[in-house]
């Protein structure tokens, strides 16, 4: 996609910015990969609504603060527990549309196979053991905040703190899917397994208009 | 055998009294062991966000920990009563029932109760807090209506009871939030802390007493199965050390307190007293408050009665023994 | 040398090196951290290494230490800045200044370059994505000083380097993130906002400076374009029905903040709604939109917010195996003086910027650098301004430069890549001239603070 092709107006957005900078390896796609990055674009597309809801928390918090001098530690907390589920839950789609940066001064010159080799072995060595280490200790940092009935530390704050911290554990059993199913991708791409999907007429949604991030 | 503790502090060191003793433990015990217990400190968020020391010290992925635990109150609601109680004792009196009057072994009961795997230790305390920093004067209960102030623990529930819009902008950007009238009051700490925060260069009004805070401890927690491998002679010095840092943190804030406080007057600042009819209406929301807290949990309720019992007995000598201030 | 110094080196060696192979730095990161703590943890319990490191205060904090990421307050200001970002840049803003100001400036020689830049500095005073700013700047102005004769790498150049300093004028993400990885008081979101505010205008009036000058001195590179209307009342009421808008929604975001009327996080979400306004008066918002405009917000923070992941990871790691004291002593131990430690670690940063990114400096490296800074006795907010400056250069440092890359994807196919090379070196320049004055003459950064908030 180019970027003049944007829009009738010709208007640039900032997802054209991401197209220029995001070097995607293309991967064939899977089946089992297809249904797992249905499912983790579904989970984040619907989490970026969070923050409409977080900007109404806080218009709700500033105003309840100047016309009704009403008390906001609640409000407060709201506004980084909904956004931080935001972020969290959006992980694994940023993950599925490929949208983490890298260094693409090598990369964008290797031929895709190497690409894919380089794939496979960050997959194995680098993402999932640290996602391994990571979901290993925040399930019992969650379920001891569920043992405790850990509320905020504020009188006036939230209950229930242990919602977002098991949250935390599920966004990153998430990105783990996500890796998984890129690393089908990439053993597709490899080795021929699972059979790559031959890619259909009109691209799958997440290449398409998704496959758009941006380096602020 | 040897021990090397990694201890995250939820104070920075260089805050006296608060802080400070945390340091000062850390190379006593080190000394004082001929290097038979060794204690690194990792000053706020270095290390482990200052709200989970408790957690990860319980956990044992660290040794030990320093903190005010008040902030575990979301985990461990009887702990306030060891950190700061609103209209509660005066330091010394605090000290007595912590050492004498069953406190120590109560507090190891209330963690356990809770599941959580640590020692505590008493290892500082300081004097009271003022009653914050205000853009305008307190003259009666209902100034604190409407009024935005950042307010910490069960003082924050009071206040918000009698109408105040209470929040807990981060410490960071409390000068700013004050600066600016986003918030129109603070609380801190006490005047020799106050003063790094740089309160008093923003409002005139300090208020006096701290009625939410007569003392502030902070203890040493350490893994429970890393004190019990820890041999007689090192468990004897780390509460000799807590004890003498206790001793010496009271001593540093009682040492600085007076003549900051007395440099503000200078500057203009206005240590005003708060009414004795608001302080009155103000002691019995706490009480309120205080009381529900029992009703919600058990633990809670044991350790309040067990203070109220010792405060009345100690009532009488505390009214009649000492000088009054202006004599 | 010591068995610390060694390991310290080689987690940076590593992650260099793994950064090099194109996956995503904040696998990378994380990645890092797990191999050096199995190496860590090997030199202790096989090789009796006398080292105070473990897996549980290592990698096993990283919970605890991804909590305190979630429940900052300060950060909820950075996926809403960004989504005021990508909402105004669908309000379609900028070109309707761009056409304005054209009017206004295009007469004087130079003037394109002129009217790009002022454009640029409004832009960034109401948001801080630099891919939306370097595209919009350059497709916006690009044809037109093509068109008009502008020597390719002038006018690249000036629209490539214009559209970074939004990172650096507030409001500002990097702002945000550095104020909470230096979690201290005395540099907080509002102190760095302000601190940021005159050098970013000072830039901007530098690069206007460049704009003029250059082509007084060598003429053909920007020829004064024929056929202009004369500037009048309607075109001067043309650029004020434009400006209006931009100014409203400064006001209400810096205002607010500097005013006092909000917190810093809760401008963003003001700042967030105005841009949503103004999308809807422009008419440009729609359901399609709003959507795409969301989905966007996600995936931006999403990765900044992973890199933070990763690298809280690798600071942690870094930390057990000794890494603060090996910095520390080694920044101490230089022998030129404190002036001499601070040049040193912007030099680093500048050299370090050719190939990492803000998010990754701005995580790993200010933590281990700002209590040195503290402990010489300087201004955190002068040495933090100095550091934004530093890493807004990085944007136009090749290899990695991401103004470079955005730039290349819309420029018009006869500017060549080398041609954007030669354009942003003067930029450079300017940048290094920059940071040459707020190092010398501090009140820039720290004056604007201080009768703020003293
Ligand atoms: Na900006
Ligand atoms: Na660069």
């Amino acid at each position: 996609m180019t970027v003049s092709d944007q829009g009738p107006s010709g208007h640039p957005t900032v997802t054209d910015a991401d197209e220029l900078i995001h070097h995607h390896t293309e991967l064939p796609d899977t089946g089992i990969s297809r249904l797992l990055d249905r499912a983790l674009t579904a989970i984040g597309k619907l989490a970026s609504w969070f923050w409409v809801v977080v900007t109404g928390v806080i218009i709700w918090a500033v105003v309840g603060r100047y016309a009704f001098g009403q008390g906001s530690v609640l409000l407060e907390e709201l506004q980084w527990h909904i956004a931080g589920a935001g972020w969290l839950l959006g992980l694994a789609y940023t993950l599925v549309v490929d949208d983490h940066v890298r260094v693409d001064v090598i990369h964008e010159r290797l031929s895709l196979k190497t690409q894919g080799w380089i794939e496979l072995f960050g997959l194995l060595l680098l993402l999932l053991p640290f996602l391994g280490i990571a979901i290993y200790e925040m399930i019992p940092y969650a379920l001891s905040s569920y043992q405790v009935g850990e509320t905020s530390q504020a009188p006036a704050g939230l209950p229930h703190r242990w919602v977002l911290k098991a949250i935390l554990a599920l966004a990153f059993m998430l990105i783990a899917l996500a890796a998984v199913s890129r690393l089908f991708k990439v053993t597709a791409l490899l080795f021929g397994f699972p059979r790559p999907l031959k890619p259909r007429t009109s691209q799958p949604e997440t290449h398409s208009q998704d496959q758009q991030g941006d380096a602020a | 055998d040897d021990l090397r503790w990694k201890m995250p502090v939820a104070f920075a060191t260089n805050l006296p009294g608060l802080g400070s003793p945390a340091a000062w433990v850390a190379d006593n015990l080190t000394t004082a062991s001929n290097g038979s217990i060794r204690v690194r400190v990792y000053e706020p968020g270095e290390l482990v966000p200052p709200f989970d020391i408790l957690q990860s010290v319980s956990d044992g992925k660290v040794s030990a920990g320093y903190t005010w635990i008040g902030y575990d109150q979301g985990k461990v609601p009887a702990v306030p009563l060891f950190a700061a109680v609103p209209f509660g004792m005066k330091p010394w009196a605090y000290i007595g029932w912590y050492y004498y009057g069953g406190g120590h072994d109560m507090l190891q009961q209330v963690y356990a109760n809770k599941g959580f795997n640590v020692h505590a230790q008493l290892c500082g305390i300081i004097g009271p807090e003022t009653a914050g920093w205000y853009a305008n004067k307190i003259e009666t209960l209902e100034d604190y209506d409407g009024m935005k102030i950042r307010f910490a623990g069960l003082g924050g529930k009071v206040l918000e009871r009698l109408g105040a819009s209470v929040t807990m902008i981060p410490g960071g950007e409390l000068y700013q939030a004050l600066e600016k009238g986003t918030i129109d009051a603070t609380e801190f700490s006490m005047p020799a802390i106050d003063q790094i925060l740089g309160f008093n260069q923003v409002v005139k009004y300090n208020l006096f007493p701290g009625w939410h805070q007569q003392f502030t401890a902070q203890y040493l927690l350490i893994n429970k199965d890393e004190w019990d491998d820890a041999s007689e002679s090192q468990q004897a010095l780390v509460e000799a050390s807590c004890t003498a840092a206790t001793t010496l943190g009271l001593a540093e804030g009682e040492y600085r307190n007076g003549a900051v406080l007395a440099g503000f007057q200078d500057e203009g600042v206005q240590a005003d007293q708060i009414p004795r009819e608001v302080l009155l209406e103000l002691k019995a929301v706490t009480e309120e408050v205080l009381e529900e807290e029992s009703e919600r949990d058990a633990d809670f309720k044991r350790v309040y009665d067990s203070q109220q019992e010792f405060m009345e007995t100690y009532k009488v000598w505390d009214s009649r023994a000492y000088l009054p201030s202006d004599l | 040398m010591e068995l610390e110094t060694l390991f310290v080196i080689g987690m940076f060696l590593t992650f260099g090196a793994l950064l090099m192979t194109g996956f995503p730095v904040a696998w990378v990161l994380g990645g890092t951290a797990v191999i050096w703590t199995v190496v860590g943890v090997v030199a202790v319990e096989n090789f009796g290494a006398n080292l105070w490191f473990d897996y549980p205060s290592s990698m096993g904090l990283a919970p605890e230490r991804i909590w305190g990421i979630v429940e900052s307050e300060t950060l909820v200001a950075l996926p809403m800045f960004i989504f005021m970002g990508i909402m105004l840049d669908q309000s379609g803003i900028a070109e309707r200044l761009m056409n304005s100001m054209v009017k206004l400036f295009g007469a004087v020689r130079g003037g394109y370059a002129v009217t790009v830049i002022v454009i640029g500095v409004l832009l960034a005073a109401t948001t801080g994505i630099i891919g939306a700013s370097v595209v919009l700047l350059g497709m916006l102005s690009l044809p037109v000083m093509m068109e008009n004769k502008y020597d390719k790498g002038f006018a690249v150049g000036t629209a490539c380097a214009t559209g970074t300093l939004g990172i650096l004028i507030p409001p500002s993400i990097m702002l945000v993130l550095m104020a909470d990885r230096l979690a201290v008081p005395e540099a907080s979101v509002g102190d760095l906002f302000m601190g940021a505010f005159l050098p970013g205008l000072m830039l901007g009036t530098m690069y206007v400076g460049y704009a003029i000058l250059r082509p007084l001195l060598q003429p053909n590179v920007a020829p004064v374009p024929e056929g202009l209307g004369k500037v009048d009342i309607s075109v001067i009421w043309e650029v004020c029905k434009a400006v209006v808008p931009t100014a409203a929604l400064i006001l209400g975001v810096l205002g607010s903040i500097f005013a006092g009327l909000a917190t810093p996080t809760e401008a963003s979400g003001v700042g967030a709604l105005g841009a949503l306004l103004l999308a809807l008066f422009a008419g440009r918002l729609n359901l399609p939109v709003l959507r795409s405009s969301l989905y966007q917000t996600t995936r931006t923070a999403s990765f900044i917010f992973a890199i933070f992941l990763g690298a809280t990871a690798f600071s942690v790691v870094l930390r057990g195996l000794g890494g603060d004291e090996v910095i520390e002593s080694a920044l101490l131990g230089l022998p030129f003086g404190p002036y001499g430690v601070i040049l040193t670690i912007l030099f680093g940063v500048f050299l370090l910027g050719f190939f990492l990114d803000w998010v990754e400096i701005t995580l790993i490296i200010l933590p281990l650098v700002a209590p040195v800074v503290q402990q010489l006795g300087f201004d955190l907010v002068w040495f933090t301004i100095l550091f934004a400056i530093c890493l807004q250069t990085s944007f136009l440092t090749p290899p990695v430069g991401f103004a470079l890359f955005y730039i290349k994807g819309v420029a018009p196919p006869e500017i060549k890549v080398t041609d954007i090379y030669r354009g942003v070196v003067p930029f450079i320049i300017i940048q290094l001239v920059a940071l040459a004055i707020v190092f010398l003459v501090p009140e820039i950064a720290t004056w604007l603070p201080s009768v703020a908030y003293d």
